[in-house]
Protein backbone atom coordinates (compact mmCIF):
# COMPACT_ATOMS: atom_id res chain seq x y z
CA UNK A 1 0.00 0.00 0.00
CA UNK A 2 1.15 3.28 -0.65
CA UNK A 3 2.02 5.72 2.31
CA UNK A 4 2.00 8.71 -0.23
CA UNK A 5 -1.67 9.22 0.51
CA UNK A 6 -4.34 8.63 3.03
CA UNK A 7 -6.16 5.59 2.40
CA UNK A 8 -9.84 6.76 1.92
CA UNK A 9 -11.91 2.96 1.27
CA UNK A 10 -13.90 2.98 -1.78
CA UNK A 11 -15.22 6.31 -3.56
CA UNK A 12 -17.56 7.47 -6.40
CA UNK A 13 -17.27 10.08 -8.77
CA UNK A 14 -19.45 13.55 -8.17
CA UNK A 15 -21.63 13.93 -10.95
CA UNK A 16 -24.41 16.10 -11.41
CA UNK A 17 -27.21 13.99 -11.64
CA UNK A 18 -26.48 12.71 -8.08
CA UNK A 19 -26.39 16.49 -6.97
CA UNK A 20 -30.06 16.47 -5.46
CA UNK A 21 -28.84 13.14 -3.10
CA UNK A 22 -25.85 15.30 -1.96
CA UNK A 23 -27.86 18.75 -1.23
CA UNK A 24 -30.79 16.46 0.91
CA UNK A 25 -27.44 14.96 2.69
CA UNK A 26 -28.37 11.44 1.77
CA UNK A 27 -25.72 10.43 -0.25
CA UNK A 28 -23.32 8.51 1.29
CA UNK A 29 -19.63 7.17 0.00
CA UNK A 30 -16.24 6.62 1.85
CA UNK A 31 -15.16 9.93 -0.49
CA UNK A 32 -15.95 11.59 -3.74
CA UNK A 33 -13.65 12.13 -6.88
CA UNK A 34 -14.48 15.99 -8.40
CA UNK A 35 -13.38 16.58 -11.96
CA UNK A 36 -11.61 19.79 -11.33
CA UNK A 37 -12.88 21.46 -14.44
CA UNK A 38 -16.41 20.86 -13.70
CA UNK A 39 -15.91 23.23 -10.64
CA UNK A 40 -13.36 25.99 -12.05
CA UNK A 41 -16.36 28.46 -12.02
CA UNK A 42 -17.45 31.52 -10.33
CA UNK A 43 -19.67 29.92 -7.97
CA UNK A 44 -23.31 28.55 -8.14
CA UNK A 45 -24.94 25.05 -7.26
CA UNK A 46 -22.02 22.41 -8.59
CA UNK A 47 -19.34 24.88 -5.93
CA UNK A 48 -22.65 24.54 -3.57
CA UNK A 49 -22.45 20.83 -3.53
CA UNK A 50 -18.77 20.23 -3.39
CA UNK A 51 -18.61 22.19 -0.83
CA UNK A 52 -21.29 20.25 0.89
CA UNK A 53 -19.86 17.03 -0.06
CA UNK A 54 -16.87 17.98 1.40
CA UNK A 55 -18.16 18.52 4.91
CA UNK A 56 -19.18 15.08 4.80
CA UNK A 57 -16.24 13.05 3.59
CA UNK A 58 -13.13 13.20 1.57
CA UNK A 59 -12.95 14.95 -1.84
CA UNK A 60 -9.96 14.59 -4.17
CA UNK A 61 -9.67 16.61 -7.40
CA UNK A 62 -9.10 14.74 -10.85
CA UNK A 63 -8.51 17.14 -13.70
CA UNK A 64 -8.52 16.20 -17.64
CA UNK A 65 -6.61 19.32 -18.84
CA UNK A 66 -3.17 19.72 -17.28
CA UNK A 67 -1.93 18.19 -21.14
CA UNK A 68 1.42 17.08 -18.87
CA UNK A 69 2.50 15.49 -22.06
CA UNK A 70 1.71 18.75 -24.77
CA UNK A 71 4.79 20.54 -26.15
CA UNK A 72 2.61 23.85 -25.30
CA UNK A 73 3.66 25.76 -22.05
CA UNK A 74 1.78 24.64 -19.15
CA UNK A 75 -1.11 26.76 -18.86
CA UNK A 76 -0.44 29.53 -16.09
CA UNK A 77 -4.03 30.63 -15.83
CA UNK A 78 -5.28 27.10 -15.15
CA UNK A 79 -2.93 26.28 -12.87
CA UNK A 80 -3.94 29.56 -11.21
CA UNK A 81 -7.18 28.23 -10.90
CA UNK A 82 -6.69 24.61 -9.87
CA UNK A 83 -4.54 26.08 -6.99
CA UNK A 84 -7.12 28.60 -5.80
CA UNK A 85 -9.59 25.32 -6.17
CA UNK A 86 -7.31 23.31 -4.04
CA UNK A 87 -7.14 25.91 -1.24
CA UNK A 88 -10.85 26.28 -1.19
CA UNK A 89 -11.57 22.40 -0.92
CA UNK A 90 -8.73 20.98 0.75
CA UNK A 91 -8.51 17.88 -1.52
CA UNK A 92 -6.84 14.58 0.07
CA UNK A 93 -4.86 14.86 -3.52
CA UNK A 94 -5.33 16.01 -6.71
CA UNK A 95 -4.47 14.22 -9.91
CA UNK A 96 -4.23 14.43 -13.68
CA UNK A 97 -3.13 12.20 -17.22
CA UNK A 98 -0.34 10.77 -18.23
CA UNK A 99 -0.98 12.45 -21.99
CA UNK A 100 -1.27 15.45 -24.14
CA UNK A 101 -4.57 16.89 -24.99
CA UNK A 102 -3.60 20.48 -26.37
CA UNK A 103 -1.74 22.04 -29.69
CA UNK A 104 -0.91 25.21 -30.28
CA UNK A 105 -3.57 26.61 -27.52
CA UNK A 106 -6.10 24.52 -28.45
CA UNK A 107 -7.72 21.40 -26.80
CA UNK A 108 -8.81 18.36 -27.95
CA UNK A 109 -11.00 17.73 -24.46
CA UNK A 110 -9.18 14.48 -24.89
CA UNK A 111 -6.17 12.16 -23.45
CA UNK A 112 -4.09 11.36 -26.31
CA UNK A 113 -0.97 9.01 -25.73
CA UNK A 114 2.61 9.69 -25.74
CA UNK A 115 5.26 8.32 -27.87
CA UNK A 116 7.20 6.28 -24.99
CA UNK A 117 10.84 7.68 -26.02
CA UNK A 118 13.23 9.18 -23.24
CA UNK A 119 12.70 12.68 -24.54
CA UNK A 120 8.82 12.21 -24.04
CA UNK A 121 10.18 11.22 -20.23
CA UNK A 122 12.16 14.03 -19.63
CA UNK A 123 9.52 16.15 -20.69
CA UNK A 124 6.62 14.94 -18.90
CA UNK A 125 8.98 14.88 -15.92
CA UNK A 126 9.84 17.94 -16.24
CA UNK A 127 6.34 19.11 -16.25
CA UNK A 128 5.01 16.84 -13.49
CA UNK A 129 7.62 18.69 -10.96
CA UNK A 130 7.08 21.71 -11.87
CA UNK A 131 2.94 21.13 -11.40
CA UNK A 132 3.77 19.88 -7.98
CA UNK A 133 6.23 22.91 -7.33
CA UNK A 134 3.10 25.22 -8.21
CA UNK A 135 0.95 23.11 -6.20
CA UNK A 136 3.40 22.69 -3.35
CA UNK A 137 1.97 18.90 -3.35
CA UNK A 138 2.28 15.39 -5.29
CA UNK A 139 0.26 14.34 -7.49
CA UNK A 140 -1.26 11.29 -9.04
CA UNK A 141 -0.99 10.38 -12.80
CA UNK A 142 -3.41 8.07 -14.17
CA UNK A 143 -2.52 6.13 -17.46
CA UNK A 144 -5.05 6.45 -20.16
CA UNK A 145 -6.90 4.40 -22.58
CA UNK A 146 -5.54 4.63 -26.01
CA UNK A 147 -6.50 3.40 -29.47
CA UNK A 148 -2.94 4.02 -31.38
CA UNK A 149 0.68 3.49 -30.32
CA UNK A 150 3.51 5.10 -31.90
CA UNK A 151 6.26 3.61 -34.19
CA UNK A 152 9.24 5.66 -32.14
CA UNK A 153 8.22 4.08 -28.95
CA UNK A 154 11.26 2.76 -27.08
CA UNK A 155 10.04 0.81 -24.00
CA UNK A 156 6.28 -0.03 -23.12
CA UNK A 157 3.43 2.53 -21.32
CA UNK A 158 4.14 0.48 -17.97
CA UNK A 159 7.78 1.74 -17.74
CA UNK A 160 7.06 5.05 -18.77
CA UNK A 161 4.32 5.46 -16.11
CA UNK A 162 6.67 3.91 -13.30
CA UNK A 163 9.69 5.79 -14.40
CA UNK A 164 7.72 9.39 -14.39
CA UNK A 165 6.67 8.37 -11.01
CA UNK A 166 9.87 7.22 -10.08
CA UNK A 167 11.75 10.38 -11.02
CA UNK A 168 9.42 12.97 -10.66
CA UNK A 169 8.81 11.88 -7.20
CA UNK A 170 4.59 11.21 -8.40
CA UNK A 171 2.26 8.85 -7.40
CA UNK A 172 0.27 6.49 -9.62
CA UNK A 173 -3.50 6.64 -10.24
CA UNK A 174 -3.61 2.86 -11.56
CA UNK A 175 -7.15 3.35 -13.78
CA UNK A 176 -7.27 -1.04 -13.77
CA UNK A 177 -10.19 -0.26 -16.39
CA UNK A 178 -7.61 1.42 -18.84
CA UNK A 179 -4.86 -1.51 -18.09
CA UNK A 180 -7.22 -3.99 -20.18
CA UNK A 181 -8.82 -1.50 -22.71
CA UNK A 182 -5.28 -0.48 -23.76
CA UNK A 183 -3.99 -3.93 -23.17
CA UNK A 184 -6.97 -5.67 -25.41
CA UNK A 185 -6.48 -2.84 -28.16
CA UNK A 186 -2.72 -2.92 -28.48
CA UNK A 187 -2.20 -6.90 -27.81
CA UNK A 188 0.35 -6.54 -24.23
CA UNK A 189 -0.60 -8.10 -21.14
CA UNK A 190 -2.37 -6.39 -18.73
CA UNK A 191 -0.99 -8.69 -15.70
CA UNK A 192 2.62 -7.57 -16.84
CA UNK A 193 1.33 -3.90 -16.30
CA UNK A 194 -0.05 -4.35 -13.20
CA UNK A 195 3.11 -6.52 -12.07
CA UNK A 196 5.40 -3.74 -13.60
CA UNK A 197 3.96 -0.69 -11.28
CA UNK A 198 6.17 0.07 -8.36
CA UNK A 199 4.24 -0.83 -5.56
CA UNK A 200 4.81 2.15 -3.22
CA UNK A 201 4.09 4.77 -6.00
CA UNK A 202 0.29 3.10 -6.67
CA UNK A 203 -1.76 5.59 -4.44
CA UNK A 204 -5.47 5.18 -6.53
CA UNK A 205 -7.41 2.64 -8.25
CA UNK A 206 -10.13 4.10 -10.95
CA UNK A 207 -12.76 1.04 -12.04
CA UNK A 208 -14.99 1.97 -14.72
CA UNK A 209 -17.19 0.09 -17.95
CA UNK A 210 -16.20 -0.18 -20.67
CA UNK A 211 -17.86 -0.99 -24.23
CA UNK A 212 -16.45 -3.19 -26.87
CA UNK A 213 -16.96 -2.82 -30.66
CA UNK A 214 -15.10 -5.91 -31.75
CA UNK A 215 -11.71 -4.47 -33.54
CA UNK A 216 -11.21 -2.54 -30.25
CA UNK A 217 -12.31 -1.56 -27.13
CA UNK A 218 -13.50 1.87 -25.91
CA UNK A 219 -12.78 3.53 -22.61
CA UNK A 220 -17.03 4.67 -22.47
CA UNK A 221 -17.39 4.63 -18.69
CA UNK A 222 -20.98 4.09 -19.14
CA UNK A 223 -21.75 0.93 -17.66
CA UNK A 224 -20.65 -1.86 -14.80
CA UNK A 225 -17.25 -2.92 -14.08
CA UNK A 226 -16.82 -6.34 -16.15
CA UNK A 227 -15.42 -9.66 -14.98
CA UNK A 228 -12.17 -9.17 -16.64
CA UNK A 229 -11.79 -5.93 -15.02
CA UNK A 230 -12.50 -7.31 -11.42
CA UNK A 231 -10.64 -9.84 -11.86
CA UNK A 232 -7.33 -7.68 -13.01
CA UNK A 233 -8.56 -5.03 -9.25
CA UNK A 234 -8.13 -8.57 -7.36
CA UNK A 235 -4.44 -8.95 -8.97
CA UNK A 236 -4.48 -5.27 -8.17
CA UNK A 237 -5.34 -5.75 -4.35
CA UNK A 238 -3.12 -8.93 -4.69
CA UNK A 239 0.09 -7.19 -5.48
CA UNK A 240 -0.40 -3.35 -3.95
CA UNK A 241 -2.51 -4.52 -0.65
CA UNK A 242 -5.00 -1.91 0.06
CA UNK A 243 -5.35 1.04 -1.95
CA UNK A 244 -7.87 3.65 -2.20
CA UNK A 245 -10.25 2.70 -5.26
CA UNK A 246 -12.97 4.46 -7.15
CA UNK A 247 -15.53 3.51 -8.97
CA UNK A 248 -16.22 6.03 -12.44
CA UNK A 249 -19.71 6.18 -14.35
CA UNK A 250 -19.71 9.18 -16.49
CA UNK A 251 -22.18 8.28 -18.84
CA UNK A 252 -25.64 6.66 -18.99
CA UNK A 253 -25.22 7.31 -15.30
CA UNK A 254 -27.45 5.45 -12.98
CA UNK A 255 -29.16 5.51 -9.52
CA UNK A 256 -26.48 6.78 -6.82
CA UNK A 257 -27.45 3.42 -4.88
CA UNK A 258 -26.34 1.32 -8.27
CA UNK A 259 -22.76 3.08 -8.55
CA UNK A 260 -22.41 2.88 -4.50
CA UNK A 261 -23.06 -0.81 -5.39
CA UNK A 262 -20.44 -0.98 -7.31
CA UNK A 263 -17.85 1.00 -4.77
CA UNK A 264 -19.37 -1.83 -2.42
CA UNK A 265 -18.71 -5.09 -4.32
CA UNK A 266 -14.62 -3.20 -4.83
CA UNK A 267 -15.02 -2.99 -0.74
CA UNK A 268 -16.64 -6.93 -0.80
CA UNK A 269 -13.60 -8.13 -2.95
CA UNK A 270 -10.54 -6.19 -1.44
CA UNK A 271 -12.09 -7.61 1.86
CA UNK A 272 -12.27 -10.60 0.56
CA UNK A 273 -8.52 -10.61 -0.41
CA UNK A 274 -7.07 -9.13 2.14
CA UNK A 275 -9.45 -11.05 4.73
CA UNK A 276 -8.09 -14.39 3.01
CA UNK A 277 -4.51 -14.02 2.91
CA UNK A 278 -4.80 -13.55 7.21
CA UNK A 279 -6.81 -16.14 7.07
CA UNK A 280 -4.22 -18.06 5.84
CA UNK A 281 -1.69 -16.42 7.53
CA UNK A 282 -3.15 -17.71 11.13
CA UNK A 283 -3.92 -21.28 9.83
CA UNK A 284 0.18 -21.71 8.95
CA UNK A 285 1.01 -20.02 12.76
CA UNK B 1 4.50 7.00 -36.93
CA UNK B 2 1.54 5.05 -35.72
CA UNK B 3 1.79 1.43 -35.27
CA UNK B 4 -0.29 -0.93 -37.44
CA UNK B 5 -1.80 -3.25 -34.85
CA UNK B 6 -4.37 -5.38 -36.62
CA UNK B 7 -7.45 -5.61 -37.22
CA UNK B 8 -7.08 -1.61 -36.81
CA UNK B 9 -4.59 -0.24 -39.59
CA UNK B 10 -2.82 3.11 -38.45
CA UNK B 11 -5.82 5.31 -40.17
CA UNK B 12 -8.28 3.52 -38.64
CA UNK B 13 -6.58 4.21 -34.99
CA UNK B 14 -6.73 7.69 -35.89
CA UNK B 15 -9.91 7.74 -36.73
CA UNK B 16 -11.03 6.47 -33.71
CA UNK B 17 -10.12 9.76 -32.19
CA UNK B 18 -10.99 12.25 -34.71
CA UNK B 19 -14.64 10.79 -34.39
CA UNK B 20 -14.78 11.13 -30.42
CA UNK B 21 -13.52 14.39 -30.99
CA UNK B 22 -16.71 16.00 -32.59
CA UNK B 23 -19.06 13.82 -31.09
CA UNK B 24 -17.53 15.35 -28.16
CA UNK B 25 -18.11 18.43 -28.69
CA UNK B 26 -21.75 17.28 -30.30
CA UNK B 27 -22.76 15.84 -27.48
CA UNK B 28 -21.24 18.62 -24.85
CA UNK B 29 -22.95 21.84 -27.36
CA UNK B 30 -26.60 20.04 -26.82
CA UNK B 31 -26.32 20.15 -23.57
CA UNK B 32 -25.35 23.41 -23.42
CA UNK B 33 -28.03 24.43 -26.03
CA UNK B 34 -30.49 21.66 -25.72
CA UNK B 35 -33.73 24.10 -27.87
CA UNK B 36 -31.46 25.03 -30.34
CA UNK B 37 -30.33 21.45 -30.95
CA UNK B 38 -33.50 20.34 -31.16
CA UNK B 39 -34.71 22.26 -33.56
CA UNK B 40 -31.78 22.12 -35.39
CA UNK B 41 -32.10 18.48 -35.44
CA UNK B 42 -29.84 15.71 -34.96
CA UNK B 43 -27.62 15.21 -37.98
CA UNK B 44 -28.05 19.23 -38.89
CA UNK B 45 -26.79 19.71 -35.56
CA UNK B 46 -23.31 17.62 -35.96
CA UNK B 47 -23.00 19.54 -39.37
CA UNK B 48 -23.60 22.98 -37.99
CA UNK B 49 -20.68 21.26 -35.13
CA UNK B 50 -18.57 20.66 -37.97
CA UNK B 51 -18.44 24.14 -39.84
CA UNK B 52 -18.60 25.80 -36.10
CA UNK B 53 -15.25 24.00 -34.72
CA UNK B 54 -13.56 24.62 -38.41
CA UNK B 55 -13.35 28.04 -37.56
CA UNK B 56 -13.55 27.89 -33.65
CA UNK B 57 -11.86 25.39 -32.35
CA UNK B 58 -11.75 25.28 -28.34
CA UNK B 59 -8.99 27.68 -26.87
CA UNK B 60 -10.10 26.98 -23.41
CA UNK B 61 -9.27 24.31 -21.16
CA UNK B 62 -12.61 23.48 -19.90
CA UNK B 63 -15.04 22.45 -22.87
CA UNK B 64 -17.55 24.25 -20.78
CA UNK B 65 -16.35 27.24 -23.67
CA UNK B 66 -15.99 25.63 -26.40
CA UNK B 67 -19.53 27.54 -26.99
CA UNK B 68 -19.31 30.75 -26.08
CA UNK B 69 -19.10 32.15 -30.03
CA UNK B 70 -21.64 29.92 -31.29
CA UNK B 71 -24.62 32.39 -31.13
CA UNK B 72 -22.89 34.75 -32.98
CA UNK B 73 -21.61 31.87 -35.26
CA UNK B 74 -25.20 31.01 -35.76
CA UNK B 75 -26.31 34.58 -36.79
CA UNK B 76 -23.99 34.96 -39.10
CA UNK B 77 -24.17 31.18 -40.93
CA UNK B 78 -27.51 29.97 -39.94
CA UNK B 79 -28.18 26.50 -40.46
CA UNK B 80 -30.71 25.75 -43.70
CA UNK B 81 -34.04 25.98 -43.01
CA UNK B 82 -34.01 27.36 -39.48
CA UNK B 83 -35.99 30.05 -37.91
CA UNK B 84 -34.56 33.53 -38.01
CA UNK B 85 -34.76 33.49 -34.37
CA UNK B 86 -32.40 30.37 -34.08
CA UNK B 87 -29.15 32.98 -33.24
CA UNK B 88 -31.70 34.73 -30.28
CA UNK B 89 -32.42 31.42 -29.02
CA UNK B 90 -28.45 30.28 -28.76
CA UNK B 91 -27.91 33.54 -26.93
CA UNK B 92 -30.39 33.30 -24.59
CA UNK B 93 -29.67 29.80 -23.46
CA UNK B 94 -25.70 30.90 -23.38
CA UNK B 95 -26.68 33.11 -21.25
CA UNK B 96 -28.49 31.53 -18.21
CA UNK B 97 -25.44 29.16 -18.57
CA UNK B 98 -23.23 32.28 -17.90
CA UNK B 99 -25.87 32.95 -14.93
CA UNK B 100 -25.83 29.49 -13.40
CA UNK B 101 -22.27 29.69 -12.82
CA UNK B 102 -21.85 33.16 -12.10
CA UNK B 103 -20.29 33.89 -8.40
CA UNK B 104 -22.41 33.96 -5.54
CA UNK B 105 -23.07 37.17 -3.19
CA UNK B 106 -25.35 37.63 -0.51
CA UNK B 107 -28.63 39.45 -2.18
CA UNK B 108 -30.72 42.18 -0.90
CA UNK B 109 -33.27 42.02 1.38
CA UNK B 110 -36.58 43.80 2.61
CA UNK B 111 -35.22 43.26 6.01
CA UNK B 112 -32.16 45.24 4.67
CA UNK B 113 -34.08 48.17 3.16
CA UNK B 114 -35.99 48.79 6.28
CA UNK B 115 -33.12 49.11 8.25
CA UNK B 116 -32.00 52.16 6.00
CA UNK B 117 -33.46 55.62 7.29
CA UNK B 118 -36.00 56.82 5.07
CA UNK B 119 -34.12 60.09 4.24
CA UNK B 120 -31.29 57.56 3.14
CA UNK B 121 -33.79 56.42 0.33
CA UNK B 122 -33.88 58.55 -2.49
CA UNK B 123 -29.67 58.66 -2.44
CA UNK B 124 -29.37 54.68 -2.38
CA UNK B 125 -27.22 53.07 -5.48
CA UNK B 126 -28.32 49.75 -5.56
CA UNK B 127 -26.07 46.92 -7.76
CA UNK B 128 -26.59 43.63 -9.64
CA UNK B 129 -25.40 40.56 -7.81
CA UNK B 130 -23.07 38.82 -10.11
CA UNK B 131 -25.97 36.04 -11.19
CA UNK B 132 -27.77 38.50 -13.50
CA UNK B 133 -27.78 39.66 -17.25
CA UNK B 134 -29.70 41.02 -19.24
CA UNK B 135 -30.58 41.09 -22.85
CA UNK B 136 -31.57 42.68 -25.49
CA UNK B 137 -33.55 40.56 -28.71
CA UNK B 138 -34.67 40.83 -32.20
CA UNK B 139 -37.33 37.97 -31.71
CA UNK B 140 -39.54 37.16 -28.02
CA UNK B 141 -37.66 34.14 -27.68
CA UNK B 142 -39.02 33.42 -24.30
CA UNK B 143 -42.89 33.25 -25.88
CA UNK B 144 -41.51 29.81 -27.75
CA UNK B 145 -38.88 29.03 -25.26
CA UNK B 146 -41.45 25.59 -23.53
CA UNK B 147 -42.10 24.22 -27.72
CA UNK B 148 -38.34 24.72 -28.52
CA UNK B 149 -37.67 22.13 -25.90
CA UNK B 150 -39.18 19.49 -27.90
CA UNK B 151 -37.75 20.87 -31.20
CA UNK B 152 -41.15 22.77 -31.91
CA UNK B 153 -39.93 25.69 -34.51
CA UNK B 154 -43.27 28.20 -33.79
CA UNK B 155 -43.10 30.88 -35.97
CA UNK B 156 -42.61 34.20 -34.36
CA UNK B 157 -42.70 38.17 -35.66
CA UNK B 158 -40.08 40.11 -34.73
CA UNK B 159 -40.25 42.32 -31.70
CA UNK B 160 -37.46 43.92 -29.96
CA UNK B 161 -37.41 42.53 -26.52
CA UNK B 162 -35.24 42.79 -23.12
CA UNK B 163 -35.33 40.41 -21.06
CA UNK B 164 -33.51 39.93 -17.89
CA UNK B 165 -31.96 36.45 -16.76
CA UNK B 166 -30.76 35.62 -12.77
CA UNK B 167 -30.56 33.19 -10.71
CA UNK B 168 -32.22 32.19 -7.06
CA UNK B 169 -31.70 29.03 -5.02
CA UNK B 170 -29.58 27.41 -7.97
CA UNK B 171 -32.67 28.07 -10.84
CA UNK B 172 -31.87 30.19 -13.47
CA UNK B 173 -35.21 32.13 -14.76
CA UNK B 174 -35.67 34.79 -17.37
CA UNK B 175 -38.74 37.48 -18.61
CA UNK B 176 -39.23 40.05 -20.21
CA UNK B 177 -39.13 43.48 -19.10
CA UNK B 178 -41.89 46.62 -20.17
CA UNK B 179 -40.02 49.63 -20.90
CA UNK B 180 -40.07 51.50 -17.47
CA UNK B 181 -38.48 48.15 -15.85
CA UNK B 182 -35.42 48.27 -19.12
CA UNK B 183 -35.14 52.23 -18.72
CA UNK B 184 -34.94 51.63 -14.51
CA UNK B 185 -32.32 48.70 -14.79
CA UNK B 186 -29.87 50.52 -16.89
CA UNK B 187 -30.11 53.54 -14.31
CA UNK B 188 -29.37 51.30 -11.62
CA UNK B 189 -26.59 49.71 -13.44
CA UNK B 190 -25.22 52.72 -14.78
CA UNK B 191 -25.21 53.99 -10.78
CA UNK B 192 -27.75 56.34 -10.56
CA UNK B 193 -29.66 56.87 -7.17
CA UNK B 194 -33.05 55.26 -6.42
CA UNK B 195 -34.31 58.69 -7.26
CA UNK B 196 -33.08 58.86 -10.42
CA UNK B 197 -34.28 55.55 -11.10
CA UNK B 198 -37.83 56.51 -9.97
CA UNK B 199 -37.59 59.12 -12.82
CA UNK B 200 -38.05 56.71 -15.26
CA UNK B 201 -41.97 56.73 -13.93
CA UNK B 202 -42.49 60.14 -14.55
CA UNK B 203 -44.78 59.63 -17.48
CA UNK B 204 -47.23 58.37 -14.75
CA UNK B 205 -49.39 60.83 -11.86
CA UNK B 206 -47.14 60.59 -8.43
CA UNK B 207 -48.86 58.28 -7.16
CA UNK B 208 -48.66 55.97 -9.85
CA UNK B 209 -45.26 56.19 -10.41
CA UNK B 210 -44.38 56.12 -6.88
CA UNK B 211 -46.42 52.40 -7.03
CA UNK B 212 -44.92 51.44 -9.64
CA UNK B 213 -41.04 52.08 -8.60
CA UNK B 214 -42.59 50.34 -5.04
CA UNK B 215 -43.35 47.36 -6.78
CA UNK B 216 -40.74 47.36 -9.39
CA UNK B 217 -38.15 47.45 -6.19
CA UNK B 218 -40.26 44.90 -4.44
CA UNK B 219 -39.88 42.62 -7.24
CA UNK B 220 -36.39 42.80 -8.19
CA UNK B 221 -35.50 42.08 -4.02
CA UNK B 222 -38.18 39.21 -4.45
CA UNK B 223 -36.04 37.42 -7.32
CA UNK B 224 -33.05 38.30 -5.27
CA UNK B 225 -31.47 40.10 -8.39
CA UNK B 226 -29.89 43.10 -6.20
CA UNK B 227 -27.11 42.75 -4.18
CA UNK B 228 -26.20 45.45 -0.82
CA UNK B 229 -27.31 49.18 -1.28
CA UNK B 230 -25.19 52.18 -0.49
CA UNK B 231 -26.18 55.02 0.39
CA UNK B 232 -24.66 58.27 -0.72
CA UNK B 233 -22.26 59.94 2.44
Amino acid sequence: MAEMVPYLGHGIGLRPVHFPRLLDGTARADWFEAISENFMIAGGRPLTVLERARAEAPIVLHGVSLSLGSVDPLNERYLDELARLVARVEPAWVSDHLCWGSFGGHYAHDLLPLPYTEEALAHVVGRVRRVQDRLRRRILVENVSSYLAFRHSVMPEWTFLAEVAERADCAILLDVNNVHVSARNHGFSAEAYLDAMPRARVAQIHLAGHSDHGTHLLDTHDGPVVDEVWRLYRRAVERFGRVSTLVEWDDRIPALDVVLAEAERARALEAEVLFGESRVGARSA
Amino acid sequence: MVVDTPPLAAEERLQIYAGMYLWRIVDALRENFPRVAAIVGHDAWAALMRAYLAGHPSEHPSIRHVGRALPAFIAAEPPPGAPPYLADLARLEWTRLDVFDAADAPALTLADLRRTAPEDWPTLRFAPVPAFARLTLTFPVQRVWAAAEQGDAAPLEPSRTALRVWRRDFLVYHAPMDDHEERALACMLAGEPFAAVCEVFSDLDAESAARAAGTLLASWIEDGILGRASPDR
